[in-house]
């Protein structure tokens, strides 16, 4: 291919990431805001990832919608890793920060082929563990990472910046801007800095080794560069070759067709056709026999000891006192599944944070589990469960939040309030305060209130009406302990006891 | 009898005499204690009619004005649910600001769910954008503090939007409170109020009564098209709202609450909020007592 279609392959290549990657936030944003629920769709790209149809075969009865992951499984074996270099919005700004790395230096890189073998090493660890019910592939899939991030740390960062920056200017451009830019209420989520830093700091080591994640850490791009060793389509060095080494410029492996051509690692970014002076690149479709598979060479040992890895981390986590059940100190979203099952099948992309109206939803850390790193837990002091909102569970792509239509949610059991009377005014001071209980969205009202003649800590008797919890009515929303007015902690607070968990089954 | 008590007895009958023509005389239009209320088919009518009423939206709103009106938009909930200020008398409300040649009429609330929810669900975003207002929502950016002045109530932050409108109209919705026992035009202030509003639910009558001396309504129209009677003032529950099909308004937010806490089947002197006022000396308790006029529209 001459250097003039080259370039145009290459542009192509550009704008077809940026519609994909534009139509990511455009469904991220189609996840928040607005009543109604969000149409299924906007699950797109995780119903196209072969991971997460593992992850539904693995969980039981299969969503139809993961069948659609089929679909770049078989143009992969024709095509190599064009979703990798085309589709993937994760790999397009991680491309676009590699473009901004080799602007300056663009001489050909050495070939480091160990920096592209981790990836499938953690693939085959990932995978093993998966087997063992330890399902953690959402920490490092593309789209739940950036789902996750973008929820969580680039929008509302996005959002808080931007706010600043307007509030600078003029009254009437930060009104303007108010209304066609930012949310009404600035979102703010727990791990926000880990998050974060973990983001920009993947972002940022592109600038050192080219595509970074992509080549050395992501599980998909290790699944795609499995099955692109054995696909039809290869670049072929031609007799017009001046072994000038250009095709390895601006190669995302730091390989090239010339120096080590990797049919597993090459994105068909299109930049070694847009880059040799020669026109001595062909793209040809051949039979993928033996000798036409160059690929990282992976190793049985390294393999086997990766899927062994897997398994030991599994098996810590079988041992892990999280595994046990019993009490816990944090509350899931209406209709998540059995503790077990929902681990399982939660892939940590963050999509119910995202959708969650009032903030509620929140990464976790290490509250239940290692292994429950970044899945969504229930904060009252950061939100709470809107009792006309179903979202989380409309939006959830592998069911982990069992679908619940609204009426059902309204009686989904999250939990229990607690009233804390060492706290409470209406007990320790003595004074009235039903702020809890006129929240309370519960048409009979789980919160009540009850005159009883109390001596005040000044010594007074003195009737006041104090709240109490009717724990057959509470649902465990948490506007109560969202506006508890107490500074210190509030003084009435929903734990799981009484939690209902959805079967998987229904 | 002594001249001491004389003068005493003398200086208070005279004060009374004085005070006797506002009190009793039959509630006319421009007096700033008087109270319409007002029956009748639609919510959007008797509006219109209960300010007429008082003399007209031009006696309350001066050409060029900003004006700001503060329904309730507390909650995530339908007009059927009436925990929020029915959007049709919303609208009725800005409308005639409109027509008596207010330059702006600003819509806000400072609500409790989630604001967006509140303004959409309720139904008078859109009713008070059609009818020309601009509606806005609480920027917690815009808070400045306002003293004021109270027995319990002082310096506290307000959203700024409401000190430097020209006028105030509030237009609150008559329901069910589980702690102040009624939720009606003083209690509505706290939708004007930024911070940790929930500590003001200590001995909230007081706080009640500060708040609506220290920031003048300078109408009130108190919508009680439907009134949640029970579980308030979130409500929920449709059996909860009875149709009383009555807008109350006035010039004197007391007065005002005195005829609605009345409508609900209260005696203010009952209502914690109404005691507090009166000891401010704000207005009349006594509902027989009270300049008010009923009508059929």
């Amino acid at each position: 291919m001459d250097r003039k279609n080259g370039r145009r392959l290459q542009r192509l290549r550009i704008l077809s990431q940026l519609l994909f990657l534009v139509l990511f936030f455009f469904l991220l944003a189609r996840l928040a805001g607005g009543p109604s629920a969000p149409p299924a769709w906007t699950g797109l790209f995780f119903y196209l990832d072969p991971l997460f149809l593992w992850v539904g075969l693995l969980a039981g009865p299969l969503l139809r919608a993961f069948l659609l992951a089929l679909l770049p499984l078989l143009l992969t074996l024709l095509l190599g890793r064009f979703f990798c270099g085309w589709v993937c919005p994760l790999g397009a700004l991680h491309q676009f920060f590699t473009w901004l790395g080799t602007r300056r230096r663009r001489r050909p890189p050495t070939i480091a082929r160990g920096w592209l073998r981790p990836k499938y090493l953690l693939l085959a660890g990932l995978l093993a563990a998966s087997l063992f019910t330890v399902q953690l592939l959402g920490w490092l899939d593309p789209f739940s990472l950036l789902t996750r991030s973008a929820a969580t740390v680039v929008l509302p960062g996005g959002n808080a910046l931007l706010q600043q920056a307007l509030q600078a200017g003029p009254r009437p451009l930060y009104e303007l801007g108010r209304r066609a830019l930012l949310t009404v209420t600035q979102r703010s989520f727990l791990q926000a800095a880990g998050l974060g830093i973990l983001f920009l700091g993947l972002l940022l080591l592109n600038l050192r080794r080219r595509r970074f994640f992509c080549n050395t850490l992501c599980p998909l791009g290790a699944l795609y560069g499995l099955l692109a060793k054995f696909s039809f389509l290869r670049l072929r060095i031609n007799d017009a070759c001046v072994k000038c080494n250009a095709c390895a410029g601006g190669c995302t492996y730091q390989g090239g067709p010339y120096q080590d051509y990797l049919k597993s690692e090459c994105l068909l970014c299109g930049n070694c056709l847009a880059d040799c002076p020669a026109a001595a690149i062909d793209v040809t479709l051949a039979w993928p026999g033996k000798k036409q598979r160059p690929a990282v060479d992976l190793g049985r040992r390294r393999l086997l000891g990766a899927a062994g890895a897997g398994l030991a981390a599994a098996a810590l986590q079988l041992a892990s006192p999280s595994r046990r059940g019993g009490t816990h100190a944090f509350l899931r979203p209406p209709g998540a599944l059995e503790e077990k099952e929902f681990l399982r099948r939660c892939i940590r992309c963050g999509a119910c944070m995202q959708a969650c109206p009032t903030n509620a939803l929140q990464p976790a850390l290490f509250q239940a589990g290692a292994e429950g790193l970044w899945t969504p837990v229930l904060v009252p002091q950061s939100g709470y469960c809107e009792y006309e909102c179903h979202r989380c569970t409309q939006v959830c792509p592998t069911r982990a939040i069992a679908r619940l239509r609204l009426e059902e949610k309204k009686q989904f059991k999250i939990g229990t309030a607690v009233i804390d009377r060492s706290a409470c005014y209406t007990y320790a001071d003595g004074y009235n305060c039903a702020v809890c209980e006129e929240h309370c969205p519960v048409p009979e009202k789980a919160i009540r209130l009850r005159e009883v003649e109390v001596e005040t800590f000044r010594g007074r008797r003195r009737l006041v009406r104090q709240v109490y919890v009717v724990p057959d009515l509470c649902i465990g929303c948490g506007i109560c302990e969202s506006v508890c007015p107490r500074s210190d902690r509030p003084a009435i607070r929903v734990g799981a006891e009484e939690e209902q968990r959805q079967n998987p089954a229904g | 009898m002594k001249r001491r008590a004389f003068i005493q007895n003398g200086s208070a009958l005279a004060t009374g005499l004085m005070l006797a023509p506002r009190i009793t005389a039959q509630a006319g239009a421009g007096d700033a204690d008087a109270v319409v209320q007002v029956k009748g088919a639609s919510p959007y009518e008797i509006t219109r009619r209960a300010v007429s009423e008082l003399g007209g939206m031009k006696h309350f709103v001066s050409r060029g004005d900003v004006v700001m009106v503060k329904p309730n938009i507390g909650w995530n909930r339908t007009v059927e649910q009436g925990a929020c200020t029915h959007p049709e008398v919303v609208r009725a409300v800005v409308e005639m600001a409109l027509a008596a040649g207010a330059k702006k009429v600003v819509v806000m609330d400072n609500t409790c769910h989630k604001a967006e929810d509140c303004y959409q669900r309720s139904g008078i975003a859109e009713a008070a954008r059609r009818a020309g207002a601009e509606v806005r929502f609480s920027d917690e950016s815009r808070l400045a503090v306002h003293d004021f002045k109270g027995e319990v109530l002082g310096r506290w932050p307000v959203f700024r939007d409401h000190l430097e409108a020209d006028k105030f109209i509030n237009v609150p919705v008559l329901k069910h409170h589980g702690s102040s026992g009624l939720t009606m035009a003083m209690k509505n202030l706290y939708g004007i109020l930024g911070g940790n509003r929930g500590k003001l639910h200590r001995d909230m009558g007081e706080n009640i009564a500060d708040l609506a001396a220290g920031f003048r309504s300078h109408l009130v129209v108190v919508d009680a098209w439907r009134v949640l009677v029970r579980n308030g003032p979130v409500g929920g529950r449709l059996s909860d709202v009875e149709e009383r099909r009555t807008v109350i308004a006035s010039a004197n937010i007391m007065h005002a609450d005195v005829a609605a806490a009345a409508l609900f089947g209260r005696d203010a002197r009952q209502v914690e909020s109404l005691q507090a006022a009166a000891a401010r000396r704000m207005g009349e308790i006594d509902i027989a007592r009270l300049p008010l006029r009923r009508l059929d529209a």
